[in-house]
């Protein structure tokens, strides 16, 4: 800056038509704009490049070609010179409330080509004048006006300027075409835009016109046939079939940020409003899909190993290890069971992340902790964590005979032993992966298999990687306390962090089963105690060991009766049917008038309406009086066929209702806040039915 | 676990049901809000008249642009007088740009010549984020039997020029003609232009 400013005044001193030339830089309140030339003299006819720096004050923005919600882009009018358009670098996301916009801070450089007359004669002077103005924007918004000129001699032969190398440093952040196609298809929310990049963590879509994009709606990342795909909710004025949408896809990798302009059609025959194939078709897609996590690679890598390394000290998995560590205690150095270990931890995770590919493959939206949507996994794991439990605290020691369970064949000698004590590290482990393990298992989701595996194994690698180095490393075994009568008395109280642990997994097995649920685990349990002290009290006699084992058997046989509680949340006392377009469709046939509700447990205006109006007797009355049937949806857990009746009115979100009056075309969207006067006067200003 | 996914989907579907209230062909969502005068009004005491929606910030350059010309006023002069109901909206909040309180605000229209129905104090931003209002000025026109025909900018050039004004389609004209003739508003759904609201952030 300084230099370029030396320059100019050099320039200023030497030339003597300078007078009458605009100067090359100009401030506002807000804003120290300058014109910079990539040429220090130009030729007749020669196009080259120039650019608009601003120097904005900080925490002000200016900005883009599409300002977003509100604001205004800077705009630029050339006299003297035929210029290009703006060449734009990539924006950034300003939020202010609910409010976005795309702009920049700090110092952006605008660059437009500009074209010398191709009649300029040498020796005579260039000079371009250019009026600025932009809109500048903090808390409030001021319009600033600058005019700057360029001046620079005409020559035969064109010369480089000092500021050429700095323009094009500048051109690096401007996006370029990019040279892969992206697609554009209708998705439930708007449109879906996706590309073939691989190991996409972090992507923003800034479309270059208002309308087409709700700016200030997130725009969800997901891996997509190994590239990438980015829902972009419609804003005010959706993209019309065969209609292109163009702008700036930025995208992160683990090789950074990278911003390419884009533009691809809209299919045609994918209308603008939600037909009846758009009402059928997303039932996968309508799943809320997992938050893009926004970490690269190697971090994701990195932040696996650490995750496993704290899960050793997580209460349902400490104790397990404890097991082993206390028999590497006992029994010195095992290189081969510090492997098969190992092994047994890598081989857990594999499969894990095999589930997870395969349900992925098979289009169904997994999230991490999937396999305890399963109320009969919650159980399993939570009687085998409660029998570890009761073999520490000595109710039995397991024998040969006591085998077919993950915690006897882990306390077995030898590799196999070894092997599954590290199934079970991994099995235990997983309830508590989720809390540490967002941010990388999240990205891993949405990323190619192979990367998946990568995550999985690194965190399986992190939960092996203590035992691994006791078992290779005889120095660190020192550190570790002599054996003694202690290791008993400490076992025992290992067993009470698995107590707790199957406390935790009883209550989430209240939220899936219910009462029913937790009262057949807890018999299971007595049950498996009962078995297991008859064998202790006979002296683990053939008898003894029988009962124990047709307890384990008889619990587990048990938790084939748990089933998911209903989900109805029960909140109405009025008469009514669930609600499905079929019923909807045949009632209306039948000329009936129809009412439907579209709630959900956690919406509380939907509450309110139905106890304030819904509810009340004289809207039952209205209702039975003109023969009206109710019927209610419940949004409480997401449902694609009542997102897609939402959306076909127009809606995001419930409550939503509808009255058919009989023979009518359409129904009549009552208001959000209902009041009795108004549902009985919807039913009654209809003509009566004739059944 | 379930406990958190439903909160999640909470957390995922309540700014949802904040936005996109305010469709364009559906009805208008209903509103009480307090007025400038110490009244209270609700959008279902006009049922019957067509009613428009202007959110306004006298401090934004691009409201001064349509007060300093005067074709705010005349629009407003010129739609009560068909008998459209023309109700202010004033969303910043306390502290922010264009807060005024009552007395202020009725001081503001009488120096301006302003002539609105009347003006609404959202200063908690309910009224403004019902609508989605973006903008100042930002435009709703709502038909006599509720529902959204309009919403967009004032007129079609997005600067602060006056001189600008004279150029362009003044969307908002356009589209209570519309109404008034009984025929489907044209550009029903245009850009806003202007500050952002200032919301309480």
């Amino acid at each position: 800056m300084s230099l370029s400013l030396r320059s100019a005044f050099l320039a200023l001193l030497a030339a003597p038509l300078l007078a009458l030339a605009a100067p090359p830089e100009a401030a506002t309140e807000h804003v120290q704009a300058r014109l910079v030339s990539s040429q220090a003299a130009v030729a007749p006819g020669q196009r080259f490049t120039v650019a608009l720096e601003q120097n904005i004050k900080a925490h002000w923005h200016t900005y883009w070609l599409n300002p977003g919600d509100s604001g205004q882009a800077t705009s630029i009018d050339w006299a003297g010179a035929e210029a290009g358009p703006i060449q734009w670098p990539t924006p950034s996301i300003q939020a202010i409330g609910p409010i976005v916009n795309y702009g920049y801070e700090g110092r952006p450089a605008l660059l437009v080509e500009l074209t010398v007359p191709a009649d300029a004669r040498p020796g005579s002077r260039f000079q371009p004048t250019a009026e600025v103005r932009w809109l500048v924007c903090k808390d409030v918004c001021i319009p600033e006006q600058v005019s700057l000129g360029l001046d620079l001699p005409v020559a035969a032969q064109a010369q480089s300027g000092a500021d050429a190398a700095q323009i094009e440093e500048w051109r690096r952040a401007i996006p370029q075409p990019a040279p892969f196609a992206v697609q554009l298809k209708a998705a439930p929310q708007g449109m879906r835009l996706s590309g073939p990049t691989a190991g996409v963590t972090k992507a923003y879509f800034f479309a270059d016109t208002w309308g087409a994009v709700a700016h200030s709606a997130p725009q969800p990342l997901r891996a997509e046939g190994g590239g990438w795909a980015l829902d972009l909710p419609a804003g005010d004025e959706p993209l019309a079939a065969g209609k292109p949408l163009s702008g700036v896809i930025a995208l992160t990798t683990a090789a950074g940020e990278q911003a390419w302009t884009v533009s691809a059609a809209m299919p045609e025959g994918a209308g603008k409003g939600p037909g009846p194939a758009d009402l059928a078709a997303p039932a996968a897609d309508a799943a809320t899909p997992a938050p893009a996590s926004d970490i690269g690679l190697l971090p994701a890598l990195a932040l696996a190993l650490l995750g496993g390394l704290i899960l050793n000290l997580m209460p349902c998995v400490f104790p397990v290890l404890s097991i082993k560590a206390l028999a590497l205690v006992r029994e010195g150095n095992h290189k081969a069971e510090g492997l098969a270990y190992t092994a047994g931890v890598l081989a857990s995770f594999l499969v894990l992340a095999a589930v997870l590919i395969a349900l992925r493959a098979g289009g169904q939206q997994v999230g991490w902790g999937f396999q305890f949507h399963s109320p009969v996994f919650v159980l399993v794991v939570a009687y085998l964590l409660f029998l570890v439990g009761l073999n520490l605290s000595g109710l039995f020691e397991i024998g040969g005979s006591f085998t077919g369970i993950g915690s006897g064949l882990a306390a077995r000698q030898g590799l196999a032993g070894s092997f599954f004590t590290g199934v079970l590290a991994a099995v235990v482990a997983t309830p508590c992966t989720a809390p540490f393990m967002g941010a990388a298992l999240a990205f891993a989701l949405s990323q190619p298999a192979v990367v998946l595996l990568a995550v999985f194994l690194a965190l399986g690698l992190g939960l092996a990687l203590p035992f691994l180095v006791l078992a290779f490393w005889p120095a660190a075994q020192r550190w570790l306390p002599r054996p003694g009568a202690w290791m008993d008395r400490f076992k025992q109280f290992l067993a009470f962090p698995m107590y707790a642990a199957v406390v935790w997994l009883l209550w989430v097995l209240a939220q899936q089963a219910g009462p029913d649920g937790v009262a057949l685990a807890l018999a299971g349990l007595v049950l498996m105690a009962f078995g297991l002290w008859w064998r202790h009290a006979s002296g683990a006699s053939a008898v003894g060991t029988v009962a124990a084992l047709a307890g384990v058997v008889l619990a587990l046989g048990m938790s084939a009766w748990i089933k998911p509680a209903d989900a109805a949340p029960g909140t109405s006392a009025s008469a009514h049917e669930a609600y499905s377009a079929e019923r909807v469709a045949e009632l209306r046939g039948q000329n009936k008038p129809v009412f439907v509700n579209l709630t959900a447990a956690w919406c509380i205006s939907c509450l309110v309406n139905e106890r304030v109006a819904l509810s009340r007797p004289e809207v039952g009355e209205a209702f039975a009086k003109a023969g009206v049937v109710y019927l209610k949806g419940d949004w409480t857990r997401e449902d694609p066929k009542i997102t897609a009746v939402l959306k076909a009115h127009g809606r995001s979100g419930v409550p939503l209702y509808l009255y058919y009056a009989p023979g009518a075309a359409e129904a009549r969207v009552l208001p959000q806040i209902l009041t009795p006067g108004l549902l009985v006067e919807a039913v009654s200003s209809a003509p009566r039915s004739s059944p | 676990m379930t406990l958190l996914r439903r909160c999640l989907l909470v957390a995922l579907i309540l700014p949802g049901l904040a936005q996109a209230t305010a469709n364009v062909d559906a009805p208008a969502p209903a509103f009480t809000a307090a007025t400038a005068d110490g009244k209270t009004v609700s959008l279902a005491d006009y049922k019957g008249k067509t009613v428009v929606l202007e959110w306004t910030n006298h401090d934004c350059p691009y409201v001064r642009k349509h007060y300093g010309s005067g074709n705010m006023q005349s629009q407003q002069k010129a739609a009560t007088a068909q008998g459209v109901v023309w109700l202010q909206v004033i969303s910043s909040a306390p502290g922010q740009q264009g807060y005024v309180d009552g007395a202020g605000a009725l001081k503001l229209n009488a120096d301006r010549g302003a002539a609105p129905t009347a003006t609404l104090l959202d200063p908690k931003g309910e009224l403004g984020k019902l609508y989605g209002a973006q903008t100042t000025p930002h435009m709703y026109v709502i038909k006599a039997d509720g529902m959204l025909v309009y919403k967009g900018g004032i007129d079609s050039i997005a600067t602060t020029r006056v001189e600008d004004i004279a150029k362009a389609e003044p969307y908002v004209t356009e589209a209570l003609a519309a109404v008034a003739a009984d025929r489907k508003v044209e550009k029903a759904v245009t850009r806003p232009y202007g500050c952002s609201v200032k919301y309480a952030s």
